[in-house]
């Protein structure tokens, strides 16, 4: 072992690590650079930088042991918070997902009017001397004509070849494309407004029709600002990721770009009643829900502790028995009581003789949610409260039997303050942790029921981050922007609670 | 008997009743596992009959590739496992024990970090990795390998943190002798603090196991295609998509995939507890 660490071995295996991991990444820097990736590419070009100065220098030893984790912390943890800081401050939202680069060329595709009379005509691809072009075949006139992006070249009837179609298939000087120049050529074509007179032109759809249309809209690159050709009307940006009618502020083209808006996806949770109402009720129902849980699994855990603080029969049985719920994974409990609480065949109603509609009424789906949480928790509980429980020094309570105490003074006025101190910083955690707790709503009620006529997304179980994840990755409309502030203000709430615990718990005072 | 009544029977009384309630839906789990109408119905608390047909489905029915998932979800969970552990300790050695500038500075920060809930970052993780995948497929979003990144890079700064707090606990005497023999700080992380502290190093790998296996949400949000999905995932997918009310074999494979997690559990109770009280909530 020590011959490995010191030896030739290690050395050499070091090195091959090292230039294995350097090359990789070297890959994916200039992969991510050819996509314009800048961030990622830097991070990249950095991390390859610093691990080759590490491992093959003797420039730091700490860094000798931090590097990977930082590394990764950087890139999956850090990195993800600054990217959420920063989304927050955009317009990031359904119609506003791209850059603006790439929505003016989308305004500008789109931004066209097929002709009145709704021409079209069939079509093949080919080449027109050295140009792209399209022979058009006009087969209810008989007329035929090659068109390029320029010029529009008419061709005599008598001097086209016709298919079975009656559409022309070759022309003089008019090279068709063959079928494996075909499949590629799609997306350059799409692109050509091929000529069809003075305003038309003939735009491509699928490979063998066209139809003619003119453009609507055009771009103003030195004004930056999009003119309807047909009626005079500007579009100019409106500084929150759309063009709009310098006219009519709400008429908009469409699609967006992600822009920025500073701080408006904050202020809007709070100027904005469709946003804040929805939100303060969520924000009070996780609270209830995070309390409720801490303290039902709290009274359950230490109820059990008390009880089998002594040592009975069958404690070791009890104990096995008591921490199944724990034990298992918590996705498939979800999901088992999930299936309980079905109305028809659940085995709740079957238990009771109940029909109720549990996941449909907003009262019954909360107390639904809190039990499955009971059961899911209490065993943590009544593991920590036993364990406590033996902690405190018997001293105490014999000290105040002698005085006279009854036991359920002595629970009420030594054991319990004792243990609340002990156990303070985990309720905080547990607080904490069912604030987040995402899974059990997700999977148990899906944040529902909710009311379905006023479009309204927060269900009556949803708790801050299901409804986060609702805004964000939503089935209608998707806002990251939006989602990303109530992430950043999620996480301020977190952990301004959780550093009030580690000071009382006087954790930070050993960094001193 | 007066007295035992008084002094222990409540405690049976509370004992018992609870355990029904930690064990009814387990049993009804098990019950209609082996039960062949495939739904969670209770029609009687004995067994009726005891059918493998749910079994059967699993490992037979080609549009269930439950082998498959659970390869899956021991892969991704074990690798984040030890990968996480490895890197996470040489972390927490350094904080712990060496001497360094911004050592202090480097200690808030982790702990402010670590305190940041992963799934408040999902959004930025989504687009990070779609973006990635623009440039590299294989690690983008929709692959093992990027979920594999995301889980073990996420975790990085709990798993420090806890490691961390394990680490202090270990008395510095040993490693300080070996300082004083002229053992270099990477040999001493080897030779004294690793084989010290592998009891440690192994429960937290197994509450990482157990973490990763249990995620739900990125995974679901990663795995698209079916034969790549983690258990979890393909498990809920079964019951809430086309197979809804397929209870059956939805119930057999829960029990299948959580018993070895459930051994695992009972067997370590005593260290996990106490990773616990350190500052992890199970997941």
């Amino acid at each position: 072992m020590n011959y490995l660490i010191r030896g030739r071995v290690a050395l050499v295996l070091k090195i091959v690590i090292v230039s294995l991991v350097s090359a990789i990444l070297l890959m994916l820097t200039q992969s991510a650079f050819a996509q314009r990736e800048y961030v990622i590419a830097a991070y990249l070009a950095i991390s390859v930088l610093i691990l080759a100065l590490t491992y093959l220098t003797k420039i730091s030893i700490p860094l000798k042991f931090f590097i990977p984790g930082i590394l990764l912390l950087t890139a999956f943890v850090i990195g993800p918070i600054l990217y959420t800081v920063a989304m927050s401050g955009f317009n990031y939202k359904t119609g506003n997902i791209i850059s603006k680069e790439e929505a003016i060329d989308l305004i500008e595709l789109r931004g066209t009017e097929t002709s009145p009379d709704g021409l079209a005509f069939d079509l093949k691809l080919g080449k027109f001397g050295s140009e792209q072009a399209v022979l058009v075949s006009d087969i209810t006139n008989l007329k035929y004509f090659v068109s390029t992006g320029k010029t529009r070249t008419e061709v005599a009837a008598a001097d086209v070849t016709l298919n079975e179609y009656g559409v022309a298939v070759a022309a003089p000087n008019f090279v068709a494309l063959n079928d494996s120049e075909l499949s590629g050529a799609d997306k350059a074509y799409s692109a050509i407004k091929f000529k069809y007179d003075e305003v038309y032109f003939i735009a491509l759809e699928g490979l063998e029709t066209g139809i003619v249309s003119r453009q609507l809209l055009e771009f103003d690159a030195s004004n930056d600002q999009f003119i309807n050709l047909v009626d005079g009307t500007l579009y100019k940006d409106n500084g929150r990721g759309n063009y709009s009618s310098i006219n009519d502020e709400s008429v908009i083209l469409e699609p967006g770009w992600r822009a920025p808006i500073w701080f408006e996806n904050y202020t809007k949770i709070i100027t904005d009643p469709r946003v804040r109402e929805p939100l303060v009720r969520v924000f009070i129902w996780t609270v209830v829900f995070a309390l409720l849980t801490v303290l039902t699994t709290f009274a359950l855990g230490l109820l059990l502790a008390l009880a089998l603080n002594k040592p009975i029969r069958g404690r070791r049985i009890y104990r096995s028995i008591l921490v199944l719920p724990y034990a298992m994974p918590s996705v498939m409990s979800i999901l088992i009581w999930g299936g309980m609480f079905n109305t028809e065949f659940g085995a709740i109603n079957t238990l009771f003789g109940s029909d109720i509609a549990w996941f449909s009424d907003p009262n019954f789906a909360r107390a639904a949610v809190i039990l499955v949480n009971l059961w899911l928790g209490f065993p943590y509980f009544y593991l920590i409260s036993s364990g406590s429980l033996q902690a405190i020094p018997s001293e105490l309570q014999e000290a105040a039997a002698i005085d006279g105490a009854n036991p359920r003074q002595i629970f009420r006025k030594i054991t319990l303050p004792l243990l609340l101190q002990i156990l303070s910083p985990l309720l905080i955690a547990s607080f904490a942790f069912n604030f987040n707790n995402f899974n059990l709503i997700f999977l148990l009620t899906g944040g529902g029921p909710r009311n379905d006529l006023d479009g309204e997304i927060a269900g009556a179980t949803d708790i801050l981050i299901s409804y986060t994840y609702k805004i964000a990755f939503g089935s209608s409309t998707q806002d990251l922007g939006l989602a990303s502030a109530i992430s950043l203000i999620i996480f301020i709430l977190i952990a301004s609670i959780s550093l009030y615990s580690l000071k009382k718990s006087k954790v930070l005072e050993s960094f001193a | 008997m007066k007295n035992w009544l008084t002094q222990n029977l409540w405690r049976h009384v509370i004992g018992i009743s609870i355990c029904l309630f930690s064990l009814f839906p387990l049993y009804l789990v098990v019950l209609s596992s082996f039960s062949s109408s495939g739904s969670l119905q209770l029609t009687s608390f004995t067994p009726t009959e005891i059918s493998f047909k749910n079994f059967k489905v699993l490992f037979n029915d080609p549009t269930i590739p439950y082998l498959t998932w659970v390869k899956n979800s021991l892969i991704i969970a074990g690798s984040v496992a030890v990968l996480s552990v490895i890197i996470g300790s040489a972390s927490a050695f350094a904080f712990s024990r060496l001497q360094f500038k911004g050592r202090k500075f480097g200690i808030q920060l982790l702990l402010l970090v670590q305190m940041f809930p992963a799934i408040l970052a999902i959004s930025a993780v989504y687009v990070i990795m779609e973006r990635v995948y623009n440039f590299a497929p294989s690690i983008g979003l929709g692959t093992q390998s990027g979920l594999l990144l995301v889980y073990l890079g996420g975790a990085m700064g709990v798993n420090i943190w806890l490691l961390k707090g394990f680490v202090d606990s270990i008395p510095t005497e040993l490693d300080e002798a070996a300082k004083i023999d002229g053992a270099s700080a990477v040999q001493t992380f080897w030779l004294i603090f690793v084989p010290l502290a592998s009891p440690v190093l192994a429960v937290v790998a197994l509450l990482s196991f157990i973490g990763t296996f249990n995620e739900f949400i990125l995974a679901r949000l990663f795995l698209v295609d079916m034969e790549s999905r983690t258990v979890a995932v393909g498990l809920q997918q079964f019951i809430g998509g086309q197979y809804s009310q397929n209870w059956g074999p939805f119930a057999a494979g829960s029990i299948l995939a959580s018993i070895p997690i459930v051994i695992i559990f009972l067997s370590l109770q005593k260290y996990i507890v106490s990773g616990l009280t350190a500052g992890s909530v199970k997941g």
